[in-house]
């Protein structure tokens, strides 16, 4: 294969999302030319907001190798607790660290079971969706937390701004930026894709591993905690439910950005990306009026075909590596004659079968 | 040493069991087997000799049907083998491959483990045939028996039994077939393949005991960075001989003996002691406890105990081991050292981040690019550029990436390398030589462990051979290699157990 295409194949395969991500807005924009407007697009922005405040944490979490099922158990369990707090105090600041701290410790508990027990990450953390599914369910008797037990503040938290921006976006933005830099200018951030690609390698390193994806987790669950509380500012009262199918759509989201579940692989723009695409297809859909059965059929077909590429995809640009290191290194060859035999004389593959008295058949 | 075709007496060109034509497989940058072309006679018994990575396995995956040649070909009794040869259609071939585990489902009887995964459909007459089969290898044992009570030997035989099922067997490849055996069991063996021998089956042996080839083989083999250098009849070698084959022999006379600074620094651990400005040899088997002697300095398998300057150390984790100052470059550089997908730069830097400026606070795409491009320098590293993702580069230069990592950035007090030249080429193994020299000679002190004689001899002062829990202590002489290979096999016939007790 030539080199060119080689590199136009393997950009193609990491940049994908982001190609894909245009096409969609272009379809959506000749069905319905409406769907193309800044108010819309702040729509699609707004909607994702929660959704994305979980996937970067997450997305790191699987970078290092692991996963987190939980996300939308314990969204709805912080959620839940710090609405009781607010209705039991009226203080919307003690109940929103309520939710923030009981998400960190459910998220710790999940790092401790991974990362120093040593128990499967899916597994675990499927348990726990249950969990505190269920404990959600349980405090609350089933029923949804009205707007009417709730403090004034927290109602208009939802819908707060600084100047023209949401506070809603900028929380997003916040995390955007805090993932961004821990992955690509902290020590953690290397260490947290050392781990991911070769555990051991890492370990071997000198990387404290488990302390690292402990704290990813712990991470992950003070992030589900906030877009927990902040789903339930949007709609201005809490369910139980509130983070249903989260973990589902922030999984999806992340394949489609790039993330590669086996580990070691992933960047925040390719995520940001996913997220937008994930955004603007439901949007999208509920444009066209689609029944909602119909979008979670389809958000799941997405899920399927992102797992998919994703084992394409790092083929690829495997692949691409063999193929390029080749090519330099012939090249260099070229350019320095070859590097294998230029010892001193006799040392040669040649020399030596001369010496060992070997003819080449 | 003759050519093996003129060598038999009557074998013509037309009948020639096993003919490789100019045979080779590229992986990547890397050429595992570089055009090979050699031919092996009905019931010739072969010994195939060389160091990891030398393309010995290779060569059984090609015959076997798990890896494809790149090019060049290989017929069987003049058939040739087709192009994408299966292992299903290599077995059809009559090839048999007998790895130094047998490949077998302890949970299954010998009969469910004879007709796994030959797609024979169930029938009343499979017991009866597998009773034949294992006749066949001169085995009484009952079908029906579980695999799990049986011994590693008689595994072996049962895994050897299958190839006589698919077929008549042609040709065997044995891989390291003795290495967890006793001499009893060995000596069985031994026999078996002299029979086979005898009834026209060709045999190719790979092992790293070269009594064991020398015992049975008519011919010897060896591969060397994937080419065939060596090829003449068994009687034309002694152990020592062999061991010089193996060699490429080479920088003897330029070696220069280290100045051993004793007062900075001497470590003592278990009968192994090494001190500032010495590099040190460990020589043992292959995969044999020279490694996990290093693993345990380093606290991989539970805390590191020795002693520095008359005090005693204790290394809680390899983390705690790189703070203190000892590094350890690993034997398996694709799992345990190297980061797919990591730049060049990072696999170099990623224990360092937290000591440079910044203190892994800010770590800039940039940070570290100096001590790289010195460390690049000093080690002759080829290949692209520092952003580059590590897996682009070759071998080689990969290898010599990880003894960056581990050398330069921060100077170690104690340096650990398990087999740091293995599967480079010759211009590698000179310059990662160079630079190893170079870091003792500053007072790093250096243990080499290793299953490469001539690895030892070209890296090291002095050495020791490490087997079945002894040490001897070899010192550097005008035969170094050799020396340590006999002192090797001296050792381990001492203390070979007689049956195929556990070691």
């Amino acid at each position: 294969m030539k080199l060119s295409s080689v590199n136009l194949k393997s950009f193609l395969a990491k940049n994908g999302i982001f190609f894909a991500l245009v096409l969609l807005v272009v379809f959506f924009t000749i069905l319905n030319p409406r769907f193309m407007s800044t108010g819309n697009a702040l729509n699609v922005l707004l909607q994702v907001a929660e959704l994305g405040i979980v996937v970067l944490p997450l997305a790191l979490l699987m970078i290092s190798g692991s996963v987190d099922l939980s996300v939308g158990s314990i969204a709805s369990a912080s959620a839940v607790n710090s609405a009781l707090v607010m209705s039991a105090t009226g203080s919307t600041t003690l109940g929103i660290i309520a939710g923030l701290v009981f998400g960190v410790a459910a998220g710790a508990l999940n790092g401790f079971l991974v990362a120093y027990l040593g128990l499967n990450p899916i597994v675990v953390t499927l348990g726990f969706l249950s969990v505190w599914g269920g404990y959600a369910m349980m405090v609350t008797g089933g029923r949804t937390v009205t707007r009417r037990e709730l403090p004034e503040e927290f109602q208009e938290f939802g819908t707060a701004a600084v100047g023209p921006f949401p506070v809603r976006l900028l929380l997003l933005l916040l995390v955007v930026a805090g993932v961004w830099y821990v992955l690509n200018r902290h020590r953690v951030g290397r260490e947290t894709y050392a781990i991911g690609g070769s555990e051991r390698a890492a370990r071997l390193m000198g990387v404290n591993v488990r302390r690292v994806r402990f704290g990813l987790f712990a991470a992950t669950g003070l992030a589900s905690a906030l877009a927990g509380i902040m789903l339930g500012a949007k709609v201005q009262s809490v369910s139980p439910a509130v983070g249903l199918n989260l973990e589902m759509n922030a999984l999806t989201v992340a394949l489609l950005g790039g993330v590669a579940f086996a580990g070691g692989v992933g960047r925040v723009g390719g995520v940001l990306a996913g997220l937008l695409f994930f955004g603007v297809m439901r949007n999208g859909l509920v444009f066209l009026q689609a029944s909602p059965f119909l979008q979670t059929i389809i958000v799941g077909l997405t899920l399927v075909v992102a797992v998919a590429l994703d084992e394409s995809i790092q083929k690829i640009v495997k692949q691409s590596w063999a193929t390029r290191g080749k090519a330099v290194l012939e090249s260099s060859i070229k350019a320095n004659g070859d590097p294998g035999t230029l010892v001193e004389e006799g040392t040669t593959e040649a020399g030596e079968r001369q010496r060992l008295g070997v003819g080449k058949h | 040493m003759m050519h093996s075709t003129q060598s038999l007496p009557g074998a013509g060109e037309g009948d020639m069991r096993l003919r490789l034509e100019n045979l080779s497989v590229e992986f990547g940058a890397t050429r595992a087997l570089d055009g090979v072309t050699l031919s092996v006679a009905a019931g010739e018994v072969v010994g195939l000799l060389g160091h990891n990575g030398a393309g010995k396995s290779t060569l059984f995956n090609v015959l076997s049907g798990v890896y494809a040649a790149s090019s060049g070909d290989f017929t069987v009794d003049g058939v040739p083998a087709p192009g994408k040869l299966t292992p299903q259609e290599a077995a059809g071939m009559g090839i048999t491959v007998i790895h130094q585990e047998p490949a077998l489902a302890p949970n299954l009887s010998i009969l469910d483990n004879l007709f796994l995964g030959q797609g024979l459909r169930p029938s009343v007459g499979q017991r009866e045939q597998a009773r034949r089969a294992l006749a066949e290898v001169g085995s009484d044992l009952d079908p029906g028996l579980m695999v799990d009570t049986l011994s590693l030997g008689e595994r072996q035989l049962v895994d050897l039994a299958r190839g006589f099922l698919a077929g008549g067997m042609k040709m065997l490849l044995l891989d390291e077939p003795t290495a967890a055996l006793g001499r009893a069991e060995t000596e069985s063996l031994h026999a078996l393949i002299r029979q086979l021998a005898a009834r026209g089956v060709t045999v190719i042996y790979v092992s790293h005991r070269l009594p064991d080839i020398l015992d049975v083989c008519e011919r010897i083999l060896v591969l060397r960075s994937g080419c065939l250098v060596v090829d003449g009849t068994a009687e034309s070698f002694t152990g020592r001989t062999l061991a010089q084959a193996l060699a490429p022999g080479m920088g003897d006379d330029k070696f220069v003996p280290a100045r051993v600074q004793t007062s900075a620094g001497l470590l003592r651990s278990d009968g192994v002691s090494v001190a500032a400005g010495e590099v040190v040899g460990l020589f043992g088997m292959a995969a044999g406890e020279q490694f996990s002697f290093l693993a345990g300095l380093f606290g991989l398998d539970g805390h590191g105990r020795f002693s520095w300057n008359d005090r005693d150390v204790d290394i809680a984790s390899p983390g705690a081991a790189v703070r203190w100052g000892i590094h350890l470059v690993p034997a398996d550089r694709e799992n345990d050292g190297l980061v797919s997908g990591a730049s060049a730069l990072d696999t170099v830097f990623l224990p360092w981040f937290s000591q440079l400026p910044g203190r892994g606070w800010w770590v800039g795409p940039a940070v570290g690019e100096n001590t790289y491009a010195e460390a690049r320098k000093k080690l002759n590293i080829l290949g692209p550029g520092s952003d580059a993702p590590i897996d682009e580069f070759s071998g080689g230069n990969r290898q010599k990436h990880l003894l960056s990592r581990w050398m330069f950035p921060r100077q170690p007090r104690v340096l650990l390398l398990a087999q740091p030249t293995q599967g480079v080429d010759v211009g590698a193994k000179q310059d990662i030589a160079t630079a190893v020299r170079e870091l003792a000679a500053q007072g790093v002190a250096v243990l080499v462990a290793s299953a490469e004689s001539d690895e030892i001899a070209q890296l090291c002062d002095r050495s020791y051979v490490m087997y079945g829990g002894s040490r001897a202590e070899v010192p550097r002489g005008p035969e170094f290699s050799g020396d340590l290979v006999s002192t090797l096999l001296h050792l381990s016939d001492a203390e070979r157990p007689m049956e195929g007790v556990s070691r």
